[in-house]
């Protein structure tokens, strides 16, 4: 089974500043877990009014799409240097 | 040819052994190098089990001394790539009539709308020998491969 990620690091070196930022993402889950089920009864409801036209079955995909890009995200890492600037993100 | 045929090929030559006997030897050897060649598969198999595709730009080493440099080293994994390919189906149609046009256009007959879940499984799988080196003039390594 694959696990979700649970922390990312970003990184930004500017020429003379920079600054880092460690992201709990196993926090925020919990918390998307809870604004999801509040707003659901309206997700459903605009699901429901915008299936006629195709766009409820779109957006249905659209969000199991990006929970599923989301649950991907585990191991990804960009790492950019140019001279003295910096751009460092890692998902773990 | 290996050495081992042409020691038998030489013995047959000088009648040390009968040609019965160099044909058994040559099929022995033969049905040797079929199993190393199908171990050989199997091992490709399991270690080709891609998880990430990496982009690195490595600047030239004088370059990277003096600090004037660019460098780039990008890890994606395939999971995220695989669902990023999914993603396509969500593309309105005017969008993709417009992509597709311009993909024909660059000579790339390529339609995302016939793309199945099986297209993709083998498009990730090709992925795992993808191994792309290139050094630029200026000493600049650009790496693309799958690990």
């Amino acid at each position: 089974m694959k696990r979700p990620p649970m922390l990312m690091h970003m990184r930004i070196q500017g020429q003379r500043r920079g600054f880092g930022l460690w992201l709990p993402l196993f926090l925020l889950l919990p918390l998307a877990l809870v604004v999801f089920i509040i707003l659901s009864p309206l997700i459903l409801m605009a699901t429901i009014i915008l299936w006629p036209s195709g766009w409820g079955k779109r957006a249905l995909f659209t969000l199991r799409a990006a929970i599923e890009i989301f649950w991907s995200m585990r191991g990804l890492s960009i790492d950019v240097h140019s001279g003295r600037q910096c751009v460092s993100i890692s998902v773990v | 040819m290996s050495d081992n045929k042409k020691k038998i090929l030489e013995m047959l030559a000088q009648n040390k052994i009968s040609a019965d006997d160099a044909y058994r030897l040559l099929s022995a050897l033969d049905g040797g190098d079929g199993r190393r060649e199908s171990t050989s598969k199997a091992e490709t198999a399991v270690k080709g089990k891609a998880k990430y595709l990496r982009v690195t730009v490595l600047p030239n080493p004088e370059k990277e001394r003096s600090g004037d440099y660019d460098r780039v080293n990008i890890r994606v994994p395939m999971s995220l790539i695989r669902a990023g390919i999914k993603l396509t189906s969500l593309i309105p149609s005017e969008a993709r009539d417009k992509v597709n046009l311009a993909l024909h256009e660059k000579g790339i007959d390529f339609d995302a709308r016939n793309m199945r879940p099986e297209d993709i499984e083998e498009l990730i799988g090709a992925l795992s020998d993808l191994e792309v080196d290139v050094i630029s003039k200026s000493g600049e390594s650009v790496r693309v491969f799958v690990e």
